[in-house]
């Protein structure tokens, strides 16, 4: 409302002057008439450069979403119609599944122990990284080279060859005369190669870390050093704090990143996430159920769960930092 | 009518996204890219196996499209691995293949959910099945119905390595041998070889090729007809898994984790990485290609040697081809199946990639090119459906296996997985596999 009446506010103006038109007036006039215009006119253009967005979030977000809401309540099954069948996969999930909640286990485990871990390795890197060393872009790509393979199927192919039976890792502990087991698959250690290849590829923490240690005020710590504080008292009162906001930033990132990860413990676990269901992350549970059980509705349900959890995970996190993060204003 | 049609295929298209949506990019790659058009005057064929095979089909169909130009087709292969993720994913959004390679194992549920096509109308006119037996049709038999043309007799045959037992100085067992003798002969194996090698993979949780067999052995079929219930007992299951067990403790078959890590991964075989002798996984040969230098034999499932033990093994279809109904090329897909089971230039260039051949005649016309463990392999297998078809106590062969049975087979690895790393007590992993099954059966 406001924009129009400005618009028309700027429309009647060459109407008002009584001087006579000169030649630099008119072509003022001329201006504002046809930036008016344009106002006027073509409101509806951004939308038209929006449309692929609009599709976009309506076609492959929405939609999608409400549709799978619809299916978690079905037994749908991929290749015949769905059947209404109320909340029982719900119920069912919650009951009767024990694989739910193996992978429930592994997959909490997996978020509880790889989250802090690549965080702290992350901001100790970027920490070292954030000195003016010579060659210093080099060793920043390389840190992070991990993460841009990320979610790469080959890397994941890499790990078990590594940290199988005859892998490299036993090599190596072998030079010292330890003899290794079979950590991919073996039940007890299985769930904690994946947790070390999710803490391998800190890079992307790391690199927004970087960012945030270079915005830091350099005077806070001249006059830091002046009063005398050593390295630790400098990164425990002014950098940490300082740095909190970014801390949560990658927090909620990560947590979420977490608990949707699903290409390494496939790759490695070879589709089963087996042994015993120790690397059953909560994704690849729901992509057997929906792809290989043919039980679609089920997955539905699954992945319902799995968005309110990360919901909850997400607004637990954001009331908390009232407590813990410090904001600059 | 049309438009309700129209609205469930969106629906069907949709799911796919849906659970992806929820999740976010991570399974954007397996939801995407299989949308995979069959209407567009070819005819869409797809089949899983070793490089090997694929250049067969590739070889024979090559032939086919000479005799047959105005059937175009158009060819698509991977790894068992993901196959019928696939398959599930493309029948959903609408873009089935017209003509697949089917498992034995699952033709019931998809026949079931009508996704694939009868065939009885053509058999005898386009579709030549002179010379199949009718236990080797009854792998694509579903309620009476023909689903799937078989490709071949599939027997349970262990896959030895010869030359490793030679080299420890032991003599390959005789065919007609018991579970006993696998026992010792596996254990003399660990020690002849100090403790190096164990003698057999560990055959505890392992379904097709071993526990039915022993369960059929005791007139136990492993789902009961109408594939509503198990056809074993617990009694049955647990002298199976006691029998394991003790295997375990001899060190007959190697430890869990060498058991564990070949699930899903023939690479990771006990007998292909040398760990052990004798494999229960005939894709070790065969369909999956010979992976493993030394000279390999055959030999039929063990035999129970206890009173009134029947005979266990039996016969099936190795793989099927089958249509789906939804195709608008049912008629050229049976043409093709007509070329494999018939034409004796697919036949030879199928060779025993599929299964040994179907009938005599396709048998015959193989025989001379065939190397020298191929020539062992199929003595094996003809020796094995002779002796089930001589058998007067064996079980029919089983029906194919009820929607479900997949989970139930994993279900069965997995419980004895946890026994041999000892999370569970026989006891206890019994009364949770039984539940667990009658669950998904129910279900």
């Amino acid at each position: 409302m406001t924009t129009a009446r400005s618009d028309a506010a700027v429309g009647e103006e060459p109407a008002a002057p009584a001087k006579p038109a000169g030649p630099a007036d008119r072509r003022e006039r001329e201006r504002l008439r046809r930036r008016a215009a344009r106002r006027r006119g073509g409101g509806w253009w951004p939308y038209v450069f929006l449309a692929p967005w609009f599709a976009g979030l309506f076609g492959l977000t929405i939609y999608p979403m409400l549709d799978s809401l619809y299916l978690s309540f079905t037994d749908f099954d991929l290749l015949t119609p769905a059947r209404w069948i109320g909340a029982r996969n719900y119920t069912h999930m919650f009951s009767d599944d024990p694989v739910f909640w193996d992978s429930v286990h592994a997959t909490l485990l997996y978020v509880a122990v790889s989250v802090p871990l690549k965080l702290a390795l992350a901001l100790g890197v970027a920490l070292l990284l954030n000195r003016p060393l010579k060659g210093i872009g080099v060793y920043r790509a390389a840190f992070y080279l991990p993460s841009l393979l990320g979610g790469a199927v080959a890397v994941a192919i890499v790990w078990r060859q590594v940290f199988g039976g005859d892998g490299l890792f036993n090599d190596f502990l072998g030079w010292f005369g330890i003899k290794g087991q079979d950590w991919i698959s073996s039940p007890d250690t299985s769930i904690y190669t994946l947790i070390l290849l999710a803490v391998w590829q800190f890079g992307t923490p790391m690199v927004i870390f970087l960012a945030g240690l270079k915005q830091l005020p350099k005077d806070v710590y001249e006059a830091a050093a002046i009063d005398g504080a050593g390295t630790l008292t400098r990164f425990f009162r002014i950098t940490l704090p300082l740095l909190t906001p970014i801390v949560f930033f990658n927090l909620v990132l990560q947590i979420i990143d977490g608990f949707k990860t699903f290409t390494p413990a496939y790759v490695v676990s070879n589709g089963t996430g087996g042994p015993l269901d120790s690397t059953m992350l909560y994704s690849l549970y729901l992509y057997k159920k929906g792809f290989t059980d043919l039980q679609m509705g089920y997955a539905s349900a699954l992945a319902w769960v799995l968005f309110l959890v990360i919901a909850g995970f997400t607004a637990v996190n954001f009331v908390a930092s009232r407590y813990w993060v410090h904001y600059d204003d | 009518m049309g438009h309700q049609i129209s609205r469930r295929t969106l629906f069907r298209t949709a799911s796919g996204l849906a659970v992806t949506g929820a999740l976010g990019p991570a399974l954007t790659a397996c939801a995407g890219g299989t949308g995979a058009g069959s209407d567009h005057g070819s005819l869409t064929m797809t089949w899983w196996g070793s490089d090997e095979r694929h250049a067969a089909y590739q070889k024979a169909l090559a032939t086919f499209g000479k005799n047959n130009p105005k059937i175009k087709v158009e060819t698509r292969y991977s790894g068992y691995d993901g196959y019928f993720d696939k398959f599930n994913t493309q029948v959903a959004g609408g873009s089935a293949p017209d003509l697949l390679q089917m498992d034995t194992a699952l033709v019931a549920q998809y026949a079931r959910k009508g996704i694939l096509a009868p065939l009885d109308s053509y058999v005898g006119k386009s579709l030549d099945l002179t010379g199949f037996s009718k236990t080797l049709l009854a792998a694509g038999t579903v309620d009476g119905k023909l689903y799937g043309v078989p490709s071949g007799i599939g027997v349970n045959q262990l896959t030895v390595n010869r030359s490793g037992l030679e080299r420890l100085g032991l003599k390959l067992p005789g065919r007609e041998w018991t579970w006993n003798d696998l026992k010792k002969i596996a254990t003399d194996v660990y020690r002849k070889s100090g403790g190096r090698i164990y003698g057999v993979d560990d055959g505890g949780g392992s379904t097709l090729q071993c526990f039915e067999i022993f369960a059929r052995e005791k007139g136990q079929p492993f789902f009961s007809d109408d594939g509503r219930k198990l056809g074993f007992t617990a009694d049955t299951l647990q002298e199976w898994w006691e029998f394991w067990t003790g295997m375990r403790t001899d060190h007959a078959c190697p430890p869990p984790a060498i058991t564990s890590a070949a699930h899903n991964d023939l690479t990771k075989n006990a007998v292909v990485i040398g760990k052990a002798l004798f494999t229960f996984d005939s894709g070790v040969y065969g369909a999956g290609g010979s992976i493993t230098d030394a000279q390999l034999d055959f030999l039929p499932t063990p035999q129970g040697d206890f009173a009134g033990a029947r005979e266990g093994n039996f016969v099936n279809g190795g793989v099927l081809l089958s249509a789906t109904r939804a195709s608008k090329k049912v008629a050229d897909s049976v043409k093709i199946m007509d070329f494999f089971a018939q034409d004796p230039t697919a036949i030879k260039d199928m060779r025993l990639l599929r299964g040994i051949p179907p009938t005599e005649k396709a048998r015959s016309l193989i025989s001379a090119g065939l190397n020298d463990t191929d020539k062992r392999n199929m003595a094996m297998a003809d020796y094995l459906s002779r002796r089930v078809t001589k058998a007067s106590d064996a079980l029919p062969a089983p029906v194919p296996p009820p929607q479900g049975a997949n989970r139930i087979w994993d279900l069965l690895f997995q419980s004895n997985l946890a026994v041999a790393f000892g999370k569970k007590t026989i006891k206890a992993q019994l009364s949770e596999f039984f539940d667990q099954a009658q669950n998904i059966l129910a279900g």
